[in-house]
């Protein structure tokens, strides 16, 4: 696991530039440089708030910490990409999209990469986990069949 | 029913559109000011008596653009006193809606769309289509290196509902493939429309995939185009030389996820139903007076949410539906054996504008001015435009 030592405010925005970083979302980038998924929640009812908010929408509590997540859920929707957005990218096979609905609770998805599965293996409520892969010299999350889990 | 203080109190007076292409080496400003000096013009009044405008573009200033200031200013109007810029649905029953309210007594709608660099290779060549993509502003973060944030304003989950949609209803693309086949047979009998070509159900799904199970046929065609709409109260209206063209209910839709579209809400739950229902709690016209119909064709995906949305069908029969309305004569839809729908082509075949020219088409529909594609008695008009995430309208037009 890479360490980038004591990870202060100034060193996430060094790790993030193109992050739209607020006060809101911060924690999220820290604790994702620390290889952890972390999620806002809320401090009084247990709701997760997703996208990052400063209050929880359903009692209206300010005590929002975020709080790292079991790294479970299924594939809720997903699309194959055939062709990217950059026209000078070229795909020798189709690229998956995933909203994954977590385990922690119903709705609450986090768009990832699915890995260590073929294409053509992806399906509507598969259960998968939380796994890293390294882009770009960073480690960014991303999910994977549970084993045995289609059985 | 809801509180609607609006029903018939406002009408579209002028109707005005450029050119549809690939690449007409134009600005945002110049397709908006073409479009805007003609939709001023059919409405047969002084550009003075404009005095509110909303423009095109998702921030207030959008310079470089046709944002609202920068039409003002182009069109040399002295003085409004209602302006924002919009897009998608929202735009026209934002107009709309600062006409009724006594905002401004003529709004001046107009909207600007081009081939963006990322929707063609010869686009993304373009360093006049490179530049605009740099200072685009959606007014926020468009994900930045973070996967998880792909979807913010992202083509791509319509097509992972798409795929869940089959998935939860158990059918194929048929909803999809009559839908693209019906608004290229309109295309084809469009001069203005940019695919001339009529389509088969078998080239449909034949065609490329792009984002499975989304093919090319199912996306709308990127081009440049403007089109503008003038908008005063129906006193007014009467006096002025075109048919008025009454808004007799309209609505917009939002719901508690909107801007995170994986974590949108369920098929059926999603922003086109907010505003069906929204425009069913206030209009007097039902489906059944509905005599043209024009659901938004971003993606065939979002025409069959509105389909069903406003309840032609239940949800997930959208494919049984269409099948069993449709007219293989003239290969339409022909909805309860008559209703026709995106009469123009839509953006599948006339071409993107955000859904701006289904308004201009039914406005010309009703007015009773389209010649030889002229849907006979036309009175009653239903309009959905929009996204399932953000933006949808719901939107009821009638003629005398």
């Amino acid at each position: 696991m890479r360490n980038y030592g004591p990870i202060d405010d100034v060193t996430v925005f060094e790790l993030y530039p193109g992050i739209q970083l607020t006060r809101d979302n911060i924690e999220h980038y820290r604790a994702l440089a620390e290889q952890k998924l972390v999620i806002n929640r809320c401090g009084d009812c247990g709701y997760w708030i997703y996208p990052h908010r400063p209050m929880c929408p359903e009692c209206w509590s300010l005590k929002v910490k975020p709080e790292e997540i079991s790294g479970f859920g299924t594939v809720f929707m997903f699309t194959l990409l055939y062709q990217l957005r950059d026209p000078k990218s070229h795909i020798m096979e189709p690229v998956p999209v995933a909203a994954v609905e977590l385990a922690e609770q119903k709705g609450l998805r986090y768009l990832s990469r699915i890995v260590n599965c073929a294409p053509e293996d992806i399906a509507h409520d598969m259960p998968v986990r939380l796994t890293w892969i390294e882009i770009g010299n960073m480690e960014w999350p991303a999910f994977e069949p549970v084993p045995g889990g289609l059985g | 029913m809801a509180r609607h203080p609006l029903r018939d109190t406002i009408a579209i007076v002028g109707v005005g559109s450029t050119p549809y292409g690939r690449d007409l080496q134009r600005s945002h400003l110049s397709l908006g000011l073409e479009a805007a000096v003609s939709a001023i013009r059919d409405a047969g009044i002084d550009k003075q008596e404009v005095d509110g405008i909303c423009g095109s573009g998702m921030t207030p200033l959008a310079q470089g653009g046709a944002g609202f200031l920068s039409l003002q200013g182009s069109l040399g109007i002295e003085r409004c006193t209602w302006g924002v810029n919009s897009w998608l649905g929202s735009a026209f029953v934002h107009a709309g809606a600062a006409v009724a309210a006594g905002l401004c007594d003529t709004a001046l709608v107009v909207q600007t769309y081009m081939r963006e660099p990322n929707m063609s290779r010869s686009a993304s060549a373009d360093p006049f289509r490179r530049v605009l993509e740099q200072f685009s502003d959606v007014g926020s973060d468009m994900g930045g290196g973070d996967f998880a944030k792909r979807w913010v304003h992202s083509g791509e989950p319509y097509a992972a509902w798409m795929k869940r949609y089959m998935h939860d209803y158990g059918v194929g693309k048929d909803a999809f493939a009559y839908m693209a086949v019906n608004n290229r047979s309109h295309g084809s009998r469009n001069p203005a429309a940019v695919m001339q070509q009529p389509i088969t159900l078998e080239d449909y799904h034949a065609s490329r995939m792009i984002w499975e199970p989304m093919q090319i046929y199912d996306m709308d065609v990127p081009v440049d185009c403007a089109e503008a709409h003038v908008i005063t109260t129906a006193e007014r209206a009467r006096d002025l030389p075109n048919k008025p063209v009454y808004i007799h209910a309209m609505s917009l839709g939002g719901t508690r996820v909107g801007e995170f579209y994986e974590n949108s809400l369920g098929w059926t739950e999603n922003a086109h139903w907010v505003a069906a229902k929204g425009l069913w709690d206030r209009s007097e016209l039902r489906l059944d007076d509905v005599d043209l119909f024009y659901p938004y064709d971003g993606y065939t995906i979002d025409a069959i949410g509105c389909v069903e949305a406003v309840g032609w069908c239940k949800p997930g029969e959208a494919g049984e539906f269409l099948k069993s309305n449709w007219d293989p004569a003239d290969n339409i839809l022909r909805l309860n054996g008559r209703t026709q729908v995106s009469t123009h082509g839509g953006g599948l075949a006339l071409g993107r504008a955000g859904g701006a020219n289904f308004y201009s088409e039914a406005v010309r529909q009703l007015r009773g001015t389209e010649g030889a594609r002229q849907v006979p008695d036309a009175k009653n008009a239903l309009i959905n435009i929009g996204s399932f995430f953000h933006d949808p309208s719901a939107v009821m037009l009638r003629a005398d």
